[in-house]
């Protein structure tokens, strides 16, 4: 009895020991494929970005990109679970392993990354912080704004920015800093502030729920700061890291060459682009080594699209923000995304 | 980590505790297949081994050099001398003995490591219990559990401590202002304790046998130069780290126990070999067990994880946190080695801090220090629960692992069970009191 016993015992810690040893790749995306689930920390609501429809389904750009991650890694784009989080709970929340991946408007910033142990695959969004003011209050630039109160959202890096740009410039503001988002929006349309300070992409997310429409409220002309809008993993695993920014990546090749949601099975079986070097036996290597199953990149493509065809549907004329592509056109457009060689 | 090697860790590093406290197998035989399953099941691997040397290495270097300075001084009759003396100032008195061992032992721990004193005055504690007739193995663990309190005293009495008043840039003397206070009391909490812990010792009044003169010393030399080795480590101890080259505590001991290897080999006394064969190894090797447990279960982010959940429950109130880090350290204390808990626990604390916008998210940063005056009870409530936490249970602080190895070594084996009883009330009383402490702080602060 006993001897059955052990035998039992050393087969469940055999078997325990196949299911546990650690894989070639990082332990959160270890993770994630033992839950199936990632959880991807978004805002509590940014148009364009990650907020949830009518129906509850979470929409926008960084909303799509959780499901491209998901497709790559799980090969379900539903497989998300989407922690909304507050500016200033979306580093301990990362810190503190409550989610596997932040898609939260983060701007990518030398202090983060260094001081706080981040890293920044690629950028998502290229974006500059702007100031909202009333539409024929006689503000036509940023510097009419001096000594006026301007609405701030906590925990982010526009209070610094504005401080900067107006004491550069031998002025002055007044900061009401207020908590979330939605808070410093309707403190602004409350009349509580002068002018309202974010990323451009969110005030034209803001202006859309002016009480008076968004024809009574105008965004000025200046970017004062540069806010690389860039999903966010812990520096501790690289491997992870990796993972994230070539899905990013895939989608950006994916538009390049042509592949979108519709055709991209077609594209790759052409043979005749970067990403049909994605098939045959170097497929299952690279994948592999990436830590996930071969086709990675096209069923992210499936899922969401390629970067473009994202893009449009939530920030461009899809959607409700029409947000000119600009520096988010592709290189070979003009723009700035630009995704390194397969090869 | 996975969902499931989180519960397979958490399930191990549970047995392992559970089998030490039953006493079903020897403790470090407990601890060891604990960290061969972690091993074999790759919850545990070479990279975190690494990491746990590192953890370790300084606890393990101050265990050590105070191990081989107590064993190369035992030779020179120093501790008789000195054991005498004490046994004198005793008066035959088991009251006084115990109030004595807590006058010499806190003050020396307020600046030198705990686990280091622990070994140097076990031989004279245990020859004063031997000629008072009183078992050893109580005032064995009031000497750890006084050492161990004893670290509050100072910013540099306790690592833990240590790295968590260095976490949030508070300086020696902010310490001593804002803390030391609290520490004094800790230490003077378990004096009224000892009449109903230690009856028998308490009452005891022994005929003493009138005092002699001390024999005369043999080696004059060697006496010389042993307490010339010590004595430089005690000097390496309190300015080492203020020297162009800091030279930190675990360098310290081990150029203590080089200095004092050298004159056992220099001066011929026995080989150094059997200086080196009597280093209790056993509790070496126990320690380092306990710091690969306790690095796999910090690899968890279990309680790293927790920072958002404590300012769900407890929003912006920062005296209930404080209380609840006093009372939830204290207890991860009394079963984990307080260091890596401190480490894990001040993640968790800053991302709830940064998390309640009581501090920018910088503060998630080492080397942040602009921590607004509201928030410093919190710390000083995990400084509280990590520091007095380890009294608890014998597997909870380094000098409670000495002092039980030296006990062994006398033939006197303790059990989890007997630690505890003279540890779980002192605790709590000791918690409890640092409750009041940070509440009052909090009160005097507003």
């Amino acid at each position: 009895m006993r001897a059955v016993s052990r035998r039992r015992l050393a087969a469940i810690l055999i078997l325990l020991a196949g299911v546990v040893l650690p894989a070639a790749a990082g332990e959160v995306l270890d993770g994630v494929k033992s839950r199936g689930v990632l959880r991807c920390g978004v805002s509590e609501g940014i148009t364009g970005f990650s907020e949830k429809d009518a129906s509850g389904r979470w929409r926008g750009l960084d909303a799509d990109f959780c499901r491209a991650v998901a497709a790559a890694v799980l090969g379900d784009a539903e497989r998300v679970a989407f922690v909304p989080l507050r500016a200033s709970a979306r580093f301990p929340a990362l810190k503190g392993r409550s989610v596997d991946l932040l898609a939260r408007n983060t701007t990518w910033t030398f202090t983060r990354e260094v001081a706080l142990g981040l890293q920044f695959p690629a950028v998502l969004f290229y974006d500059g912080q702007a100031f909202m003011v009333p539409a024929g209050a006689g503000i036509k630039k940023a510097t009419d704004l001096s000594g006026a109160s301007v609405c701030v959202e906590k925990g982010t890096t526009h209070e610094p920015n504005m401080d900067f740009y107006f004491a550069a410039r031998s002025l002055s503001v007044t900061p009401v800093v207020i908590d979330s988002a939605q808070e410093v929006a309707a403190a602004f349309f409350a009349g509580r502030c002068r002018a309202y300070t974010s990323d451009a992409s969110q005030l034209a997310a803001a202006r859309l729920s002016a009480p008076g429409g968004p024809a009574s409220v105008e965004i000025l002309p200046e970017r004062i700061s540069k806010e690389p809008l860039a999903p966010v993993v812990l520096n501790s695993d690289r491997e992870w890291g990796t993972v994230v920014r070539w899905v990013l990546y895939g989608l950006i090749t994916a538009e390049e060459y042509g592949a979108t949601r519709d055709n991209v099975d077609a594209v790759v079986a052409s043979g005749r682009t970067p990403l049909s070097r994605l098939g045959g036996d170097r497929r299952a290597l690279l994948a592999q080594s990436l830590g996930v199953s071969p086709g990675w990149v096209m069923r992210a493509v499936k899922a969401v699209g390629n970067y473009g065809e994202m893009y449009e549907r939530n920030l461009g004329s899809g959607g409700p923000l029409a947000i000119e592509r600009g520096l988010n056109r592709l290189w070979s457009e003009g723009g700035l995304m630009y995704a390194p060689p397969i090869d | 980590m996975t969902d499931l090697q989180i519960y397979l860790t958490i399930a191990i590093f549970g047995g392992v505790i559970l089998v030490i406290a039953l006493d079903v197998i020897d403790m470090a035989v407990a601890a060891l297949l604990g960290v061969s399953l972690l091993l074999a099941l790759g919850l545990l691997t070479t990279d975190d081994v690494v990491e746990a040397a590192k953890t370790a290495g300084g606890p393990l270097a101050l265990l050590f050099g105070g191990m081989v300075v107590a064993r190369v001084l035992a030779k020179t009759g120093v501790f008789e001398r000195v054991g005498d003396r004490f046994l004198h100032a005793t008066g035959g008195s088991g009251r006084r003995f115990l109030l004595l061992l807590v006058a010499m032992v806190a003050p020396v721990c307020a600046f030198l490591p705990n686990a280091t004193t622990v070994i140097l005055v076990a031989p004279i504690i245990i020859a004063v219990a031997r000629a008072l007739k009183v078992d050893f193995v109580g005032p064995m663990i009031l000497t750890a559990i006084v050492s161990n309190s004893a670290g509050m005293l100072t910013l540099v009495g306790d690592p833990a401590t240590f790295l968590v008043g260095s976490s949030v840039g508070m300086s020696f003397g902010q310490y001593l202002r804002q803390v030391s206070l609290g520490g004094l009391l800790a230490v003077l909490a378990v004096v009224p304790m000892l009449p109903l812990l230690m009856p028998q010792i308490w009452q005891k009044q022994t005929a003493l046998p009138p005092q002699t003169p001390p024999p005369a010393i043999q080696r004059k030399g060697f006496v010389v130069l042993a307490l010339g080795a010590l004595a430089v480590m005690v000097v390496l101890f309190l300015f080492g780290e203020l020297l162009p080259t800091q030279i930190v505590p675990p360098a310290v001991a081990i150029i203590g126990a080089s200095l004092a290897l050298l004159v056992i080999y220099g001066v011929h006394v026995e080989p150094v070999d059997n200086v080196l064969r009597d280093v209790d190894w056993k509790t070496l090797v126990f320690l380092g067990a306990i710091f690969c447990l306790v690095q796999a279960f910090t690899k968890t982010g279990l309680l790293q994880g927790l920072s958002l959940q404590l300012y769900a429950w407890f929003g912006a109130q920062f005296t209930q946190v404080a209380l609840l880090l006093l009372a939830g350290i204290g207890v991860l204390s009394s079963l984990l080695a307080n260091i890596p808990v401190v480490a894990a626990s001040l993640i968790m604390t800053k991302g709830y801090l940064v998390a309640a916008e009581a501090v920018p998210e910088l503060a998630m940063a080492g080397g942040f220090t602009d921590w607004p005056a509201a928030t410093v009870p919190v710390f000083i409530a995990m400084m509280f629960g990590a520091t007095l936490g380890g009294n608890a249970t014998l597997i909870g602080a380094s000098a409670n692992i000495v002092s039980v190895g030296i006990c062994a070594a006398q033939g006197e084996r303790v059990t989890f069970g007997r630690f505890m009883r003279y540890g779980v009330p002192i605790t709590v009383v000791q918690l409890a009191l640092g409750a009041a402490y940070v509440l009052a702080m909090v009160t005097l602060s507003r």
